[in-house]
């Protein structure tokens, strides 16, 4: 096993490799530059010219690459072009308001979707699995940016229960966390009630029933630990994506995590934001896809991994 | 990759993150919501108006303009004109002190303003206060600027937010460590509040400095925090759910539903933002005076603006807004299809031409293109809209080569009329240098222009102006369209805050009552 995360890891590297490579030449390659943005009409061509000189952008492309990549190997990502703060700070900062935010939307997600998965799957055609099938097309269906909106308009302003937005409480938390939680927490819905249903034909179920065991134990013991295991994926990769910033939910309600800060790196041309953050989510996926694949084993003891 | 004392602030990070709010209550905090974050702490180093309304409380220059963009003393207490106007002598307000302590005087001003002209230093202000030819000290409190040719525009640069003046002890700490990030670290200046924390993507925070100078002036709350909102609609929340004090910009579309909602105060007030459409000069098309009036004649302005700005502007009866000092108003082309139909008859152009109209991609301005593209296809001038990102379109305007029609939007930061004007006409700003990216020449505008500026008779210099604006708006280089109004949302109990036809807002004065 650890021979095998080993393995794993390894192999990242030549992946984080051509990742930067990449990351480099999107940020490079896109129209439009950080001085332009930043400063606007407001200074003639001399003075743009100069910056551009002072920040290197006249040199080759290849020589930038060259100067990047040597200050990231010492620990530098560089100073941000829009705010001129420190990036690894910043982003190690946001990431801790990020993770946050992500941690508590899947704890929704996942006791909601979780719960009314097996609640529709065990009561099959019922009027419960009904309503929560046409919920689950509902919350599929709606904007994120249009529920937190509403959501914003109800609880903050209509009732003052919640702030609207911003940080620095866990009251700030919860607005944000359930409309992020929504559209997951309706995906693990369908996903669990699809897995369990097909379970539940099984031979060893049915073995389990004809055994006399209690219902509840059948799906428990029996059911479950099989039915999770897609759930598991997906629930995995639902927080991959999540985890690299939940750009809408993030500019709805003003949370400083690494969603909004992406958006605004990319509107400002802030490449050594962009490109570690690129770096940084594309580590993420990596690490979590690894995470999912150990948790198999565990799940599934038959699963092993030499 | 990291190390164990960055992971440290990543767990305190995340502890802040879930804490509870602390604070929240404190009764003299004003709360300034903002739709983007700031830039920079230097008002050297920044063109946004965003960054200068933050820096604002904390910093004064020589001069500023009020609320109705006049020229009021604040570190100066009066200033002169040499006769032949290369000279400005300033003479400057004693005891005042900086927040870290420092003393004012000439040489503080001296030190500001080489410091800033110095290429090597690399800020972004440097060819604003190209004009200046030396600083002089005359004594503890007498300076004098001179230019190299006569400008009688000098106190209104002087008066622009970029002409703060900082501590000395930041830029002598700037030139001793070149690594030193004045940008975040250096928010030392004069004003009644001094800086706190800038916090990326949460708030700024600026309070009550004790030792300010002009009590007439001083802070009437403890703090003021400003919040970083991009989304529209989240800020308008904030305002209604009473969490914020001020909110701007609001966007027009929701002007009509804000007023009547009591919660809230509007307070809407002109730009000094003039919207045009530009035609390069040197394409045959364009030559003859009749099509550029055609042109103009044939875009219903007030439509515009109810449509695309949903009644807050005005039509831009100059090239530079009623704001701006100099300002002369003239005949506005009436929207007349049958006139502008005629114009382009005897210009030849009966059957119409093609054109491509460049815009930035930007939701507003792609519409204001469209909507223009659509009249001006009803005089038979096939339009293409072409969207470039703006960075992309300064480059090609720059560049000068394939321009044809073009959008555009000037607002002179001096608030005067030579800088409203110069960049826009002068025939010597034609590509690559900037702005005059219709390559528009006209002896008679740049002698006006530079007449005006060597006056330093006020009332000859706004003879000049009014002139050149005559010629300007005959000529019609531009399709001239429309000012927007800004539009600012204010809690009811808010008072002491205006916003200047700049765009930036002034809150140094907020109150609660």
């Amino acid at each position: 096993m650890l021979n095998y995360i080993l393995r794993r890891l390894f192999g990242m590297v030549p992946v984080l490799l051509v990742i930067t490579i990449i990351a480099f030449l999107f940020v490079h390659l896109t129209p439009g530059d950080p001085i332009r943005i930043m400063y606007g009409a407001e200074i003639d061509q001399a003075t743009y010219q100069e910056m551009r000189e002072r920040a290197g952008f006249n040199d080759p492309l290849v020589v930038q690459y060259g100067r990047y990549m040597a200050n990231m190997l010492k620990g530098d990502f560089g100073i941000s072009y829009r705010t001129r703060v420190n990036v690894s700070d910043e982003i190690l900062r946001r990431f801790g308001y990020t993770f946050v935010l992500t941690v508590l939307a899947m704890f929704w997600a996942i006791v909601i979707g979780v719960g009314v998965g097996i609640l529709s799957a065990t009561r099959r055609n019922s009027l419960a699995d009904r309503s929560s099938m046409i919920a689950t097309i509902t919350a599929l269906s709606i904007p994120e940016f249009w529920f937190g909106l509403m959501i914003m308009q109800l609880f903050a302003v209509q009732l003052g229960w919640f702030p609207t937005s911003g940080s620095g409480s866990w009251q700030h938390l919860i607005l944000p966390s359930i409309t992020l939680g929504l559209g997951v927490a309706a995906t693990i819905v369908r996903f669990t009630r699809s897995s369990v249903l097909e379970v539940l034909r099984e031979d060893y179920v049915r073995t389990a029933r004809a055994k006399g065991q209690k219902e509840s134990v059948v799906i428990w013991r029996h059911v479950l630990r099989n039915a999770l295991i897609p759930v598991v994926t997906m629930s995995g990769l639902q927080f991959g994506f999540l985890i690299g910033g939940a750009v809408v939910v993030e500019q709805v309600f003003a949370w400083p995590g690494l969603g909004s800060y992406l958006i605004d790196s990319i509107l400002g041309r802030d490449y050594p934001v962009i490109q570690a953050l690129i770096l940084l989510f594309s580590l993420q996926f990596l690490v979590i896809n690894l995470l999912v694949d150990i948790s198999y084993a565990f799940l599934n003891p038959q699963i092993r991994y030499e | 990759m990291f190390t164990t004392r960055k992971m440290g602030k990543a767990s305190a990070a995340l502890l802040a993150a879930l804490s509870l709010g602390t604070g929240a209550a404190f009764a003299q905090q004003a709360v300034v919501v903002i739709e983007a974050e700031p830039t920079s702490m230097d008002p050297h180093n920044t063109t946004d108006s965003v960054s200068a309304t933050v820096q604002g409380p904390m910093f004064e220059g020589l001069l500023r303009f009020d609320d109705s963009m006049s020229i009021v003393p604040v570190l100066a207490t009066g200033y002169s004109y040499s006769d032949d106007a290369t000279a400005i002598t300033f003479e400057l307000q004693q005891g005042v002190t900086f927040h870290d302590g420092a003393y004012f005087n000439a040489e503080v001003v001296k030190m500001n303003l080489d410091f800033v002209r110095d290429a090597d230093n690399g800020l972004a202000r440097r060819s604003f206060f190209r004009f200046i030819e030396d600083v002089i000290v005359e004594d503890d409190y007498t300076v004098t600027i001179t230019s190299e040719s006569p400008n009688s525009a000098m106190a209104s640069y002087m008066a622009h937010t970029s002409a703060a003046m900082k501590s000395p002890r930041v830029i002598e700490r700037k030139m001793a460590d070149p690594d030193f990030n004045a940008d975040r670290e250096g928010a030392v200046g004069t004003g009644p509040f001094q800086f706190v924390e800038w916090r990326d993507g949460v708030q700024t925070v600026v309070e009550a400095f004790d030792g300010y100078w002009n009590a007439d002036n001083g802070a009437n709350v403890e703090r003021i925090v400003f919040r970083p909102v991009q989304e529209a609609s989240t800020r308008i929340n904030m305002l209604q759910a009473g969490e914020a004090h001020l909110v701007f910009p609001i966007p027009t579309l929701f002007g009509a539903q804000l007023e009547s909602d009591d919660r809230v105060n509007l307070r809407t007030g002109p730009t000094t933002d003039v919207h045009y459409i530009g035609m390069n000069l040197q394409l045959d098309k364009y030559q003859d005076v009749k099509v550029r009036q055609a042109l103009n004649f044939a875009i219903d302005k007030d439509g515009l603006i109810a449509q695309m700005l949903d009644g807050y502007g005005t039509i831009a009866d100059s090239a530079i807004a009623p704001n701006v000092y100099g300002y002369a108003a003239q005949e506005i082309y009436d929207y007349d299809m049958g006139e502008a139909r005629a114009l382009l008859a005897e210009a030849g152009y009966a059957e119409g031409f093609t054109a491509t109209l460049w815009t930035r991609n930007s939701t507003e301005f792609i519409a204001v293109a469209e909507y223009v593209a659509i009249q001006l296809g009803e005089l038979g001038i096939e339009v293409t809209v072409e969207a470039y990102e703006s960075g992309t379109l300064f480059d090609m305007l720059d560049a000068g080569e394939g321009t044809d029609l073009f959008i555009g939007r000037w607002s002179p930061g001096t608030g005067e009329a030579d800088y409203g004007l110069r960049p826009n006409f002068a025939s010597d700003r034609v590509p690559p240098n900037f702005n005059n990216s219709g390559f528009y020449v006209n002896e008679a505008v740049d002698d006006l222009l530079n007449r005006a500026l060597a006056s330093s008779d006020a009332q000859e210099a706004l003879s000049l102006y009014a002139e050149v604006q005559e010629v300007i708006y005959d000529e019609a280089p531009w399709v001239f369209l429309h000012i927007p109004e800004s539009i600012v949302g204010s809690a009811p109990n808010l008072d002491g805050v205006y916003v200047l036809p700049s765009g930036n807002v002034h809150v140094s004065g907020i109150s609660l009552n």
